[in-house]
């Protein structure tokens, strides 16, 4: 069995022994289960930053799809959770259906700015839409009926929920990312202009890449909802996107467990700064300049250069972002 | 509700052109040195609580007006050479998450100084009160915002095509190496385009206090807007920046007249509209502001 087997067994093990552990560690199992979940949003991301190479701060349009998908058809329709969870993946595949012909045109910070933008759309839908969502109040989100219906919800029975899936989400990330579709995806970002001479069409890839993305951070958006018991249309705002970006540069873009130990330090340091100032956004500011500055290959992606397996780098072959994307899209015709 | 357009447009040519003093200093920071200044709002809103500090302690408002984005700018250029310039080169999302970041720093700073209420904020005697314009009334403030926003920009335009410090700034744009093989000092050239950039953003930001109040989230809120205007504009483009700024001014104001609900989504409509027609926004081409 190889070493990174055994780190993966061993964080498995942690995570499933974590309600067993909870009172005497002090992490709360709500926060490890939003930890979980956030992992998934944050992978999402990654799949777009870290393996295609793409800037992606709309992400938080599609969890919020996800969410309200999830909200509103448990609130009309009554339907069970897990159809609940699928109608939100199907709004969240939707929009990213709307917005992914206009973001597949542009890349680097083209893309990164259209993303926001068009981000910004469906928060400001949802923040209008009083009847529908709230509006700015939001609005609750019923707890899901879990195995019987005679337990409404369970804070343990919620976290396993949360795991569950969780690996199944990371299986899948992890057979996608080394399929041939994965790799071109690579490729793509390391070099794109030498795939298209290969004969690919390189934004066919990312648009596929981009609905991807979208049903991981659905998901996401609809089982967190469930969580929270709440949805927020500031769920949609692209500081959201931002979090879900720093998870994954702070554990490591660009390798498949790298979002889960940003999400897990995102969310627990937020649990434990929040307790002691109400000043958590200082931190939160601070924790984006020093990772940046200071773990620019994030925590995973550090230690996978010590040990000589090297992940992935996020810059292109030939870096030079002081040129015009335009000029780019220009040589792709 | 006819007769309420014509005001209305006036309103949404003064909202145009602070859309464009935003858009045209972020396009000046993004097209040289890639990088995405989410911090940009943050820098408008230092500007204003600045002047507003000035004022309260009996400050003259044209000395406080002058010297508040001048100070915000010496704050820029200390953040861009020690905390921005290591992300030159690197993938956008690096100087991006970078100046995220400073934005919470700040608006938090902001907050704990200054509170979350909206402060008050009046204009001098000299620029309150409305001007009869004939065929309607209107706010001397606003008519100061224009004559200042059309000077800046004319001031720019000055700076970028007639000055040799424009020249080089614009040869930069188009290759960075050759103008430093030719001799100029590009790593002060980021400099002064940054703090250029900055200083934009201080004068909307102190303008923008008369206007709209001043509390935390002032700057951010003509933030997105200013993204949505480079994007319609066209990267690059000077022009481009302040018709789209104009564009999206007057449809926002027209909206909050005749449909208000969709008064903030209809900037998101127009540009996509244009990216179907022109996916490289009105303006846009490869010789940046060239």
């Amino acid at each position: 069995m190889s070493r990174g087997r055994i780190f993966v067994l061993a964080a498995i093990a942690l995570l499933a022994l974590e309600p067993v552990m909870a009172p005497y560690i002090r992490v709360d199992v709500t926060i490890v289960s939003a930890a979980l979940l956030f992992t998934i949003a944050a992978m999402s991301a990654n799949l777009l930053l870290g393996y295609t190479g793409l800037p992606p701060f709309g992400n938080a349009a599609f969890f919020g799809l996800g969410a309200y998908g999830c909200a509103l058809s448990i609130k009309y329709l009554n339907v069970h959770f897990i159809t609940a969870t699928l109608f939100g993946m199907v709004a969240a595949l939707l929009g990213a259906l709307i917005v992914a012909p206009f973001l597949v045109r542009r890349r680097g910070i083209y893309f990164g700015l259209l993303s926001i933008a068009f981000g910004q759309v469906f928060y400001f839908i949802a923040y209008r839409f009083t009847d529908v969502t709230g509006g700015e109040d939001g609005m609750a989100v019923p707890r899901p009926y879990l195995v019987v219906s005679a337990f409404t919800f369970k804070e343990t029975t919620f976290y396993y929920l949360s795991l569950a899936v969780f690996i199944i989400s990371i299986v899948i990330f992890k057979l996608i990312v080394q399929s041939p579709f994965g790799r071109t995806l690579v490729a793509i970002r390391q070099n794109e202009l030498r795939v298209r001479y290969l004969g690919l069409d390189s934004n066919r890839f990312v648009f596929v890449a981009i609905l991807i993305s979208a049903l991981f951070a659905g998901l996401s958006g609809a089982l967190s909802a469930m969580l929270n018991g709440f949805i927020a249309p500031l769920s949609l705002d692209w500081h959201q996107s931002g979090d879900f970006v720093l998870a994954t540069i702070l554990g490591g873009s660009g390798t498949v467990w790298g979002p889960l130990i940003g999400s897990l330090i995102y969310e627990i340091g937020r649990d434990i700064i929040s307790t002691i100032t109400p000043y958590w956004q200082i931190f939160l500011g601070a924790l984006f300049v020093a990772c940046v500055l200071g773990f620019p290959r994030g925590i995973l992606g550090t230690i996978l250069a010590r040990v000589g397996a090297a992940p992935l780098s996020n810059e292109p072959e030939e870096a030079n972002w002081t040129q015009s994307p335009a000029i780019v899209a220009d040589h792709r015709g | 509700m006819l007769e309420h357009a014509g005001p209305q447009i006036f309103n949404g040519l003064v909202l145009g052109a602070f859309y464009a003093i935003v858009a045209i200093g972020l396009s000046l920071i993004m097209n040289l040195t890639g990088t995405i200044n989410m911090a940009h709002g943050s820098f408008m809103t230092l500007a204003g609580y600045l002047a507003f500090a000035m004022i309260a302690r009996g400050t003259n408002f044209w000395f406080a007006f002058l010297a508040a984005p001048i100070i915000a700018v010496l704050i820029a250029v200390i953040v861009e050479r020690t905390l921005i310039r290591p992300l030159y080169g690197r993938d956008p999302v690096y100087s991006l998450l970078l100046t995220f970041g400073l934005s919470l720093i700040a608006e938090e700073v902001f907050h704990v100084i200054w509170g979350a209420n909206t402060l008050p904020f009046a204009p001098p005697a000299s620029l309150s009160g409305t001007l009869a314009l004939g065929f309607m009334n209107f706010p001397v403030y606003r008519l100061f915002i224009v004559a200042v926003l059309v000077l800046a920009f004319a001031a720019l335009a000055f700076f970028l095509y007639y000055t040799r410090f424009g020249l080089r700034l614009r040869a930069a744009v188009q290759d960075t190496e050759m103008i430093a093989a030719l001799g100029t000092n590009t790593q002060l050239l980021y400099t002064i385009n940054f703090g250029l950039g900055i200083l934009l953003a201080g004068i909307a930001g102190v303008l923008a206090v008369g206007l709209l109040g001043l509390n935390p989230t002032t700057g951010n809120t003509l933030l997105m807007p200013a993204f949505v205007t480079v994007i319609i504009g066209g990267m690059g483009s000077l022009y481009g920046s302040i018709i789209g700024g104009i564009l999206i001014g007057l449809a926002t104001s027209l909206m909050t007249l005749y449909v208000p609900a969709a008064s903030e989504v209809i900037i998101y409509v127009l540009m996509a509209i244009v990216l179907t027609i022109r996916p490289r926004g009105l303006f846009g081409e490869e010789g940046l502001f060239g």
